[in-house]
């Protein structure tokens, strides 16, 4: 009987508590909660991630999306072929001026893959703050010098 | 009992997650298609020659290849 007082005190005086059981409950409250966040948080990205995928799949590569770049590459190209370029020129050109299209895809491979562009407005940020900070405490320990 | 249906919600969300993905990435090629198809009707209506209109839309499946494995790498970091 008294070794069992001598736990149950021991266990209290560990956790901090009154009686033992409420750690174990507690426990039991943060374990639930965790498995409600994630149960909402796995609900909510199955449901945004495909829409956010779908989006831009459809914004590319769609008849109309083609349609409308076809549209502009062949404006394009008649321009040039009307305003006299030769034919090989004109084509060349207009790869060029379709070539640019690839290229969102490298900038969007560039913002989503290591986060380069967020890191380094970060830094960007950071090292704009220290300055004006340094700034500031130069002009005060020179107001203070004039002072004196 | 709560427990349980927590995991099973949770793992019907990602049962339902990886479904949606194969879809649009089964999907994808089909789109790809009629996307090049298109951009290049509308090349050769102005007068370029036909190869000249295919090779010019090579780029559509260079951007696909761009944003599969943007998608893939982003997936795969996680």
């Amino acid at each position: 009987m008294y070794k069992i007082e001598f736990l149950s005190r021991t266990v209290n005086k560990k956790a901090g508590t009154k009686g033992g059981g409420n750690v174990i409950e507690e426990r039991k409250k943060s374990r639930k909660e965790e498995a409600e966040e994630v149960k909402e948080i796995l609900g909510v990205v199955s449901q945004e991630v495909p829409a956010l995928i779908k989006g831009i799949v459809g914004a590319v590569f769609s008849e109309e999306a083609g349609k409308d770049m076809g549209r502009a590459a062949a404006a394009f190209y008649r321009e040039l072929k009307e305003g006299g370029m030769p034919e090989e020129t004109a084509v060349r050109m207009t790869e060029n001026y379709v070539g640019v299209f690839t290229s969102l895809g490298n900038v969007l491979k560039g913002a989503v893959g290591k986060g380069k562009i967020g890191e380094l407005a970060k830094e960007d940020i950071e090292e704009e703050v220290a300055k004006r900070v340094r700034l500031k405490i130069a002009e005060k320990t020179g107001e203070r010098t004039e002072e004196s | 009992m709560v427990k349980a249906k927590t995991v099973i919600i949770a793992a019907f969300s990602i049962v339902s997650l990886t479904s949606t993905l194969l879809l649009i990435w089964l999907s994808l090629g089909w789109k790809v298609r009629k996307a090049r198809k298109a951009f290049e009707r509308e090349l050769i209506k102005q007068g370029m020659s036909k190869e000249d209109a295919q090779r010019l839309s090579e780029f559509y499946k260079t951007l696909k290849d761009q944003i599969t494995s943007t998608v893939m790498s982003s997936f795969r970091e996680q």
